[in-house]
């Protein structure tokens, strides 16, 4: 969980906060912060589905564990889903791409213009006009 | 909470977020409180699931 504490600052730069859910009871997210040390960074809060209910509206319940999986979903401020991305049971997550799609989405809203692969902050986007068609 | 969705890819990139209300720990005011998703409408919101305390995410 210190990889997400190490970017926050920058989500919450970006008008984005984090809510960090797991099946667990809220008395293990508590001590949960007081004994790790990467638990202890977040400042985000730890939210408890212990009914199952938010995983299982969101799709993202592991029946065979009562865990959620690796889910990351991103919701934006009128409250739609723009991704929602699932990694392996094996492997952790990449927290600079979460941070990468946060300012690729803001970055096409402003300038309509589109993302395309490897972009990163700094760099211009796609321009959408026919005229490009064929030509890049 | 969207609980009647039959289908299998719903709550997907351009379905609206199910709303939902939730108890959380607050690791800054050292307490618990309830979260509620709908508080955060004009912000960017990342739901970060993990499958559990005391594991890598």
């Amino acid at each position: 969980m210190a990889a997400v504490a190490a970017i926050y600052n920058q989500l919450r730069f970006l008008n984005t906060d984090v809510l960090a859910i797991s099946t667990d009871s809220v008395y293990s997210h508590k001590v949960f912060t007081e004994v790790s040390p990467s638990a202890s960074q977040v400042t985000f809060p730890l939210l408890s589905d212990r009914t199952h209910k938010i995983s299982k509206a969101y799709r993202v319940l592991n029946e065979k564990t009562g865990s959620t999986f690796r889910a990351t979903i991103i919701i934006d401020p009128e409250g739609m889903i723009v991704t929602k991305f699932v990694n392996p049971l094996e492997v952790g997550r990449n927290v600079y791409e979460i941070l990468r799609i946060i300012q690729g989405i803001q970055y096409s809203r402003r300038t309509g213009e589109g993302v395309p692969a490897n972009w990163v902050p700094g760099q211009s986007g796609i321009i959408r006009d026919p005229k490009y068609v064929g030509r890049i | 909470m969207d609980e009647d969705c039959v289908q299998l890819f719903c709550a997907q990139t351009t379905d609206i977020a199910p709303l939902f209300v939730a108890e959380a720990y607050d690791n800054v005011e050292k307490k618990i409180k309830e979260i509620h998703l709908e508080s955060y409408r004009g912000k960017w919101v990342i739901l970060f699931f993990y499958a559990s305390d005391f594991t890598f995410v």
